[in-house]
This record gives C-alpha cells, structure tokens and sequence, in this order.
C-alpha cells in the first residue's frame, strides 16, 4: 500500500517544495528587473486569470467538450477496434501496420486536412483529439486481449467453453487493467489534443473560443499574464481528465487487481 | 440397434486405457513412449518420477489439452478430446479468475456448459462445503492463502462432477503440513464425492498415502517403469502415516524411485 499518502502531514514536502519555487520565481524577477510581459509574477497571473475569468471558464468549456467527445470517441473506437483484431490473427496482421502509421503522422500536418474536410470549429478539433488518443489505447487493449494466461485459455478449452465464452469470460475482463492503462495515458493526452486541435483549427464564435484559440488571441493583444493563465487553466482541465480516469481505474479494479489490492506481485 | 450401435470394446470395463501411446513436441526426442496403462472406475493412481519424465504432459494428453503422437487413449471409451466434459484437469497452480469471487469462481465451468441458475448456486454451494470453505464465499482469489486457492480450484473442477480427475502436482506449492491436511481431505471428498484420480507428485509419502497404485515413470524417453500396488483400504486416517506397514510401502517406492534415477 502506498503510505505516503496516509501519513498524516504529508503535504508538507510539496507544500514547500512549491514555496521554494514560488520564492526563486519572485527573487529572479526582482534580481533581473523582468518586465512583466516577459515573466508576470504568480500573483499577477492569479489576478489576471480571475479577471478573465468568465472569457477563461467559456473556453474551457469549449475545450473541454472538444476533449472529452475526442477521447469518448477514440476509446470506444479503439476498444471496438482491438476487440475486432484480437478475435483474428490475420486481421491484426493486416491492419496493425497501417494504425501505426496513423500515429506516425504529425498531428501539426493532419490538423488542416481535418479543416479542409470539416471545417474550422468542433468537429475538426474533435478529429484532432481523436487522432492524439487512439493509438495508446488501442495498443494497450490489443495488448490486453492477447496476453491470456495459458494455463486460463486451457482451463476454458477443458470447459468446452465456445469461442464467444472465452471472449466474453476470459479476454474482456482480462484486458480491463491493460484497457484502463490506454484510457489513462489517453486521458492525459485529450486536453493537450484539444488544445491543439483549438490552435490549428479553432475559431472565435460569438466571442467564445477554445483554450488554444485563446492562447493566439492573448498573445497578440501582448496579454502575457492572462496567457500565462491560461496555461494554469490547461492544467487544471488536465488533472480533472485523469481524476475522472484514476477513478474509473479505481471502480473497475478496486476489488481485485493487484494495482489496487495493495499486494506487490 | 446392433448394426448402428457405436463399437464398445470389451476393454472398456476400464474408464481409461493408453495403448503405447507416445508423444513428442515438433522434430524433438519423444517425451513419452511407449505408455501402456488401464485404470478402472475408482481407481487412485499415483505418477511419480524425476523432473522431466513426462508426468505432466502425460496428464495433458489424458485431458485432452495436446493430441498423442503415438498410440492410442481412451477415456470413458472416447478419445480424450471428446471426453473433456469427463475428465477435469486440476494444475499445478491454482489457476483462478482474478476478477470473479470464490463463489463465481467454482461456478465457472457450470456457467459455461450452460446449466441453470439456480441449480449451479446449490451445486457452488455443496462444493464449498465440501473442502470447507463455505465462509470464504464472498471473497477474491487474492484474499485467501495457496491452501485455500486449491482448494477452490478442487472444488471448481468437481463441480460438474467429473469422473476422472486429473491433478498436476496439485499441491506441490504448499507447506507439507497444509499438504498432509489437503491429502485427507482430498480422500474425504472421494469418500463422498467416488471419482477416480491420476494425481501426479514429487513426493513419495504424498503418492503412499493417496492412492492405491504407484506408478513410477523413468526419463528419457518418459516410459513406466514399474507399478507398485498399494493395499491400504479407504477411507484412511491420518494414522497411517505412522503404520508399519505404510514406511514399508513407502520404502519401496522410494528403491523403486532410485532405480529410475540417472
């Protein structure tokens, strides 16, 4: 079991390691005389940041729609797909190539095909987060339906289980802590994916634009401490994709993967 | 009805029967020769031997799990592949689905043929009464101890009441006093539940104790190499192990044992 976190005043290394950066932050800007727009200080990114606060919460709801119907779609995709090609070697073979090739593309070159197919705005910056979570998931849950313990597939086989049993039985419930992985790292890339998307194929509509989107306006009005926040805002967004992973991870798992049992193994 | 009738060899008064059968993996050296073998209903036979005589794999061509190279077998008067509902295999781990609890777990192979609901929750529940673990119900595979994993394993392999049992080293994995207690209880079970076992182990005292033949297999090709009757009746208590006549038995087979050995 990690104790760490049930130790009773265990914040107190990150609560000063954060005080320590904080500190360094101020001391380089007064020591250097950094001009605000170049470096702002925490608390001006604190206060900018609620200044903007409604533009802010607008695009991050655009961005984090963006996010979560890429990543919907790219795990229900990519599980459909892995299920597909685990149930046949031949078909695997065939396509495995070619999915990897997908992801060898640079997102950067995809992004204006997708405008030039769908359009500046959702749609597009939804292909974008797709094409950025697909591929860990699909390789973590391909991963997943093939490493069947041996000796389990036997026992199915001495059970004269069909082959629809031993998917349903063995191999889906087996590949749940491989399928889980994907979906975190994916999880982890579907903010960063939108955000792209957003700063390749975003727009501005009836004032309201994505996190990307933002980052170009603020930039050019030379809004540097709201850009800045604009960063935090990202993370933020991020942290709440992977907390809404980790606790599927946690409701799926909890009972009886060793991930989660506290047993190393 | 004759004519149409499937052949019922008059061999077939035993439940198994090898006639020189051999295997071997690929262009490989055989890994068994030669095995000539009939055990009837209620039979307990032991197969003891080094590591690599073949043990294992000899199990496995019985379950049907890997097609013999040579020969023939029989189980039940079927090849091994069609007797699969028959035979059940009980490995050298337990080899239990991490994700379903104990319950669930014995209820598998039920589960798979098909049968109903309600019948298979009373059948889970004589089998875990049966090795004694009605308590642990509720629990997952990692909550319990390596006693008491196979004993779930045991009790999920005579769910569907096979008529030979097949065990690998079942116990190997335990410390010999969960061992001696998970024999008897194995031959409690049998007084109750009558199958008839192929039970391959290391240990001679293991072999002594169970079964009422003791089948020792030499390497090289895997082939047997001698068959030691043992007279002790059922059911047998744990005193046994004290007699006389049990070390004199268990002496033989540990000569017999030595003989095999390069």
């Amino acid at each position: 079991m990690n104790g760490m976190s049930r130790r009773p005043l265990s914040w107190i290394p990150p609560a000063a390691a954060g005080a320590l950066l904080l500190s360094l932050w101020y001391g380089v800007k007064r020591l250097f005389l950094i001009p605000s727009f170049v470096l702002p200080a925490p608390d001006e990114i604190i206060a900018a940041g609620w200044h903007e606060r409604h533009t802010l919460l607008a695009s991050v709801l655009v961005t984090g729609r963006g996010a979560l119907l890429g990543f919907l779609a790219a795990v229900g995709v990519g599980f459909l797909l892995s299920f597909v090609m685990a149930l046949s070697q031949p078909l695997k073979r065939s396509f495995y190539p070619y999915i990897l090739m997908l992801q060898m593309t640079p997102v950067i070159i995809l992004a204006p095909i997708f405008v030039l197919w769908l359009g500046q705005g959702l749609p597009a910056i939804v292909a974008v987060t797709f094409m950025i979570c697909f591929f860990p998931v699909v390789a973590n849950t391909t991963m997943g339906f093939i490493s069947v313990d041996r000796n389990l597939r036997e026992l199915f086989v001495m059970c004269r289980a069909s082959r629809w049993q031993e998917i349903v039985h063995l191999r889906v419930p087996g590949a749940m802590p491989y399928f889980l992985t994907g979906m975190k790292i994916a999880a982890t890339l579907a903010p960063i994916g939108a955000i792209t998307g957003d700063f390749l194929a975003g727009s501005q509509q009836n004032g309201v634009a994505g996190i990307g989107f933002m980052t170009i306006v603020y930039f050019s009005q030379l809004k540097i401490p709201a850009l800045f926040a604009t960063g935090l805002v990202a993370c933020l967004l991020g942290f709440i994709f992977v907390g809404g992973v980790n606790l599927l991870h946690w409701l799926v798992l909890r009972r009886w993967h060793d991930s989660m049992t506290g047993r190393d193994s | 009805m004759l004519a149409g009738a499937p052949m019922v060899s008059l061999r077939s008064s035993s439940l198994v029967r090898l006639d020189r059968v051999g295997k071997s993996f690929g262009n490989g050296p055989p890994v068994l020769a030669g095995i000539d073998l009939a055990a009837a209903a209620g039979d307990f036979v032991a197969f003891l031997g080094p590591s690599g005589c073949g043990k294992s794999t000899l199990l496995r061509l019985i379950a049907g799990l890997t097609p013999a190279t040579a020969g023939e077998i029989e189980v039940a008067g079927r090849p091994p592949e069609q007797a699969r509902g028959e035979s059940f295999l009980v490995f050298q781990d337990p080899n239990l689905l991490p994700w379903r609890r104990v319950a669930a777990n014995v209820e598998l192979p039920l589960e798979l043929r098909g049968e109903a609901r309600a019948g298979r929750r009373e059948r889970v529940r004589q089998m875990l009464d049966l090795v004694g673990l009605h308590d642990a119900a509720d629990r997952f595979p990692w909550q319990l101890s390596g006693g008491m994993r196979m004993r779930v394993s045991i009790a999920r392999a005579l769910s569907v009441a096979p008529r030979l049992l097949l065990l690998d080293e079942p116990f190997g994995a335990l410390d010999e006093i969960t061992r001696d207690r998970l024999n008897e209880d194995l031959l409690a079970i049998r007084q109750h539940d009558p199958f008839t076992a192929f039970f391959v182990t290391h240990s001679v005292a293991e072999a002594v104790f169970l079964s009422n033949r003791i089948v020792v297999l030499a390497p090289n090709p895997g082939r047997i190499a001698a068959e030691i009757p043992v007279p002790f009746p059922y059911p047998r208590l744990p005193e046994l192990r004290e007699a006389p006549s049990y070390l004199a038995v268990l002496a033989d087979v540990a000569k017999a044992l030595r003989a095999v050995l390069p």
